[in-house]
């Protein structure tokens, strides 16, 4: 029996002051949906917030749904935003949203890029 | 005193601090690690050494009065710690011009997009010991200038000032 779910990639970018979530198709060349926490929140010191995350993910899941996407791979970039000492607490209430609007989540990957010249830091220096 | 200038590269840490007028020592970290073998294994795919925190803090051991500049000075002991920006395009624009390859290029571009080097500075040492400088459209001697005001403590720390996310 065919399969006729379709799997997605939701790209989770989480900077030091806003979140930025997009979902492309499963190769990543067309994007589906788009949203950033300037959409969700009014004041510029919530857009990392998890809340506004939340709000995203919830708007997204909603919008890709319709478009025959129910699963998705999820890339986080970034460390995650408004001093919170644990990474990307913003990336987690995401993923945790987009479960619950009706997502099944594939694999997560962190693909935060490293800031390198002819030296770098070690891997549990970063985020 | 210890005194950090950190920044994703291409931000302009070597060239701002060679037009400094201080009487620190301005130990320029990525030579060191390079000439004094301070690295653990070589990252292939990137043509970039792994430095080895442990041993570079040996080595800075015993020096006072320095300041420290590097992508991976906030990873030390600081009392202050200096954070240059530069905007996404403007920095892969500046480290294609030194000849980088693209690749490195790019991903220089998107970890400044994110704020990784920030976030980290801030994670680590507290936004009141954090002075963050955006470089764009500035020549080296006005970003100099901003660094000795921090140095003088005639600058009030901030963090997270710009919003680069547009580039992603
Ligand atoms: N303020 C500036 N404006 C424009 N170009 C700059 C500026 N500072 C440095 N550059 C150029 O950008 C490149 C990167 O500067 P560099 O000092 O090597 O950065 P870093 O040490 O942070 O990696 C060099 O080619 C340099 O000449
Ligand atoms: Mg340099």
């Amino acid at each position: 029996m065919a399969d006729d779910t379709k799997w997605g990639i939701a790209h989770i970018h989480a900077s030091f002051n806003n979140t930025i979530m997009t979902v492309t198709d499963e190769t990543g060349a067309e994007t589906l949906a788009k949203s950033s926490g300037g959409t969700v929140v009014k004041q510029n010191r919530d857009e990392a917030s998890p809340y506004a995350a939340m709000q995203m993910a919830e708007q997204l899941a909603e919008d890709v749904l319709d478009q025959g996407i129910d699963k998705v791979h999820v890339r986080v970039r970034g460390p995650g935003g408004n001093l919170q000492r644990s990474p990307g607490p913003g990336a987690q209430a995401a993923i945790r949203a987009l479960a619950r609007a009706g997502l099944e989540i594939g694999r997560i990957e962190d693909v935060t890029p490293v800031p390198h010249d002819g030296t770098r830091p070690p891997k549990n220096s970063g985020y | 005193m210890r005194v950090a200038v950190t920044g994703t590269p291409g931000t302009g840490k070597t060239t701002a601090t060679e037009h400094l007028d201080t009487d620190l020592d301005i130990v320029h970290l990525n030579d060191v690690i390079q000439e004094e073998d301070l690295y653990t294994e070589v990252d292939e795919a990137r043509d970039s050494k792994v430095a080895d925190l442990d041993a570079v803090r040996d080595w800075l051991d015993g020096r006072e009065d320095v300041l420290v500049e590097s992508h991976l000075s906030h990873l030390l002991d600081a009392d202050r710690v200096v954070v240059l920006r530069c905007a996404p395009g403007e920095l892969e624009r500046r480290l294609i011009e030194r000849g980088e390859p693209s690749e490195k290029a790019e991903e220089n571009a998107e970890s400044e997009a994110l704020d990784v080097i920030l976030s980290e500075t801030v994670r680590d040492h507290g936004k009141p010991n954090v002075y963050e400088i955006d470089t764009t459209d500035r020549d080296p001697a006005a970003v100099a200038d901003d660094i000795e005001a921090v140095l003088a403590g005639d600058r009030d720390p901030s963090a997270g000032e710009v919003d680069f996310t547009e580039y992603l």
